[in-house]
């Protein structure tokens, strides 16, 4: 047994590798700063194994060295970093690797494990989620919602992490490689994007307002009666809704879009230019008396109605 | 709002922010979101009702809200705690619209204060790194959690509960001061409501930021768009096609890369 355990050298036991894990899934974000990022969290999820690896002072300090240096990754789709480091690790205690290795391969994780993250689990998964789950408050109890997204979230999420971690662990880099040459991922960040794509269409739709509160009314002889009645000339939101439904919010959506990628704006400028063309609108809207429109238009719908329900 | 109260809610939005003791996964991306932190304002002040009517609205115009490279655009866990919270002391029987404006504002406010915060601890959480550095090179693997679980954790929660206590307490004494609810002004509320409907095109188009790698992508998020204004889908329906979109995408993409191989 003993001389088994030789000839396959040292190996991290199931126990550290789950502490590290952990560590690495809750405390992830604690100490973020401008010099190490999530270096010192990286570290924290090092250390069981780290221990479990190297018996001198001398080795546990080198290692502990390398992990508290610069990482970054979005941290729940990037646990299969941890997962290739743990292994890379074990190499290196074997003999089979080196520490700079080590680290060139931490540094070179960081850029595609943060786009995976970032675009496919931050930006598509949770948006989608959290729209089915309004949903879900819009046709079931208001409640039903978030605490469906509080249960299925953390839940699948820490499965998917544990998953990655260990995939990294066992497949290491070429795991991950060949998983990115298949095209596999390429293809599923397609589809999820697309799917996006269309909530995000259809959320905008049925979320975003914005209208120009103008319009013009006059009296117009009714030819039935031969009186002369209020009719709304002209409504701006009426002219545009024709031309093509709910224009205004779209262009503004595009706008805002065009502002932030390529204008480089600031979400917090961009809110004061929104919160400036609100009070501009609201100008607007007392001063050139559109609740008179609105109320001509309102009369007038109700007598059309009237006159559907009589004949 | 009584002190317990207070403290629940201060309490919360210290577990939503980014590094709270419960992670990421269930603080800043669960209870940090807008729909369950909503919730949680509801059953700590005893009406969910209410903070569910400006929990959705604010989910939607925060909907785009993620933290690209570690850069928060926009404190969320702060806003929404905030927000809601604001819409029930202050909004006491106004309707819907009026409601989502006060809870805008409080949002933003909230937000604000959240940044700045962030910002703060973002700074207190770099001379960290030399207590970690001594423990690395002691080879101290029992210590290693000192520097960023400990430590970073009791930063995050200073920086957090405390100025969240304060200007819960500004609201509860406000509150109690006056009726807020019966003056403000029609055109405000107007305001509020333009500027609300229109914050949502914000948050639509930092999520269009991240899902339209080519600019031809648009005319997919056209045809969502569509399917809402000429085709009067439900949110649910919508989704549902767009699963099945994914899925043929998906599938009839395999099958090509198959055929090319052979």
């Amino acid at each position: 047994m003993t001389e088994i355990e030789k000839t396959e050298g040292k190996k991290i036991s199931p126990q550290a590798l789950r502490r590290s894990f952990w560590n690495w899934f809750f405390w992830n974000g604690c100490s973020q700063q401008a010099e190490s990022m999530l270096g010192m969290a990286f570290g924290q999820a090092m250390a069981p194994v780290v221990e479990d690896l190297y018996d001198t002072k001398e080795e546990k300090a080198a290692a502990l060295k390398r992990h508290i240096s610069l990482f970054n990754t979005e941290a729940q789709v990037g646990s299969i970093c941890n997962g290739i480091v743990c292994g890379l690790e074990e190499s290196n205690a074997n003999g089979k690797c080196t520490p700079e290795v080590i680290e060139s391969v931490k540094v070179a994780l960081i850029g595609p494990t943060s786009a995976i993250g970032d675009s496919l689990w931050v930006g598509t998964i949770i948006p989608i989620l959290l729209t089915l789950c309004m949903t879900i408050s819009q046709v079931a109890a208001s409640w039903a919602g978030p605490v469906v997204y509080m249960i299925v979230y953390p839940v699948g999420t820490c499965i998917l992490s544990w998953k990655l971690f260990q995939l990294g662990y066992k497949g290491g880099l070429e795991g991950m490689q060949s998983m990115m040459a298949s095209g596999k991922l390429d293809r599923l960040t397609t589809a999820m994007v697309l799917m996006g794509l269309i909530v995000v269409g259809a959320l905008t739709a049925s979320n975003v307002t914005c209208s120009i509160p103008f319009g013009i009314v006059g009296e117009v002889m009714d030819t039935a009666s031969g009186e002369m009645i209020q009719t709304v000339l002209f409504d701006t939101n009426k002219v545009l809704d024709g031309f093509f439904p709910k224009l205004l919010p779209l262009l503004l959506t595009f706008f805002i879009y065009w502002l932030y990628t390529r204008k480089k704006w600031s979400p917090l400028a961009i809110m004061g230019l929104i919160l400036v063309i609100a009070v501009a609108l609201t100008a607007v809207q007392y001063l050139t008396g559109y609740a008179d429109v609105q109320a001509v238009a309102a009369a007038a719908a109700a007598a059309a109605a009237l006159s559907l329900a009589a004949a | 709002m009584d002190v317990l109260q207070m403290v629940l809610i201060a309490l919360f939005i210290y577990l939503g922010s980014i590094g709270s003791i419960v992670g990421n996964t269930i603080g800043w991306y669960t209870l940090g979101r807008p729909l369950p932190a909503a919730f949680v304002v509801g059953l700590i002040l005893g009406d969910v009702q209410t903070a569910m009517i400006v929990g959705l609205p604010l989910q939607v115009m925060y909907l785009g809200n993620v933290t690209p490279g570690g850069a928060v655009a926009w404190d969320l866990s702060y806003a929404t705690y905030i927000g809601t919270a604001g819409a029930i002391v202050f909004g006491d029987g106004l309707d819907a619209s009026a409601l989502i404006g006060i809870a805008t504002v409080f949002a933003g406010i909230g937000g604000l204060v959240g940044q700045l915060m962030w910002n703060f601890s973002y700074a207190l959480n770099l001379p960290l790194n030399r207590v970690a550095q001594r423990y690395a090179e002691a080879g101290d693997t029992k210590h290693m959690w000192v520097p960023n679980a400990l430590m970073g954790q009791a930063i995050g929660f200073l920086c957090r509960f405390v100025p969240a206590m304060i200007v819960l307490g500004g609201m509860t004494a406000a509150s109690t001061q006056a009726d807020f609810a019966t003056m403000i002004p029609d055109y405000v509320t107007t305001c509020l409501t333009t500027f609300g409907g229109m914050m949502t095109a914000l948050g639509m188009g930092i999520l269009l930021s991240f899902l339209v790698k080519q600019n031809w992508y648009l005319v997919i998020f056209m045809a969502g768009f569509m399917l809402v204004t000429y085709f009067n889908l439900s949110m649910m329906g919508v989704a549902i096609l767009a699963a099945i979109v994914a899925v043929v995408y998906y599938k009839s993409d395999t099958l090509k890369t198959a055929k090319g191989v052979e």
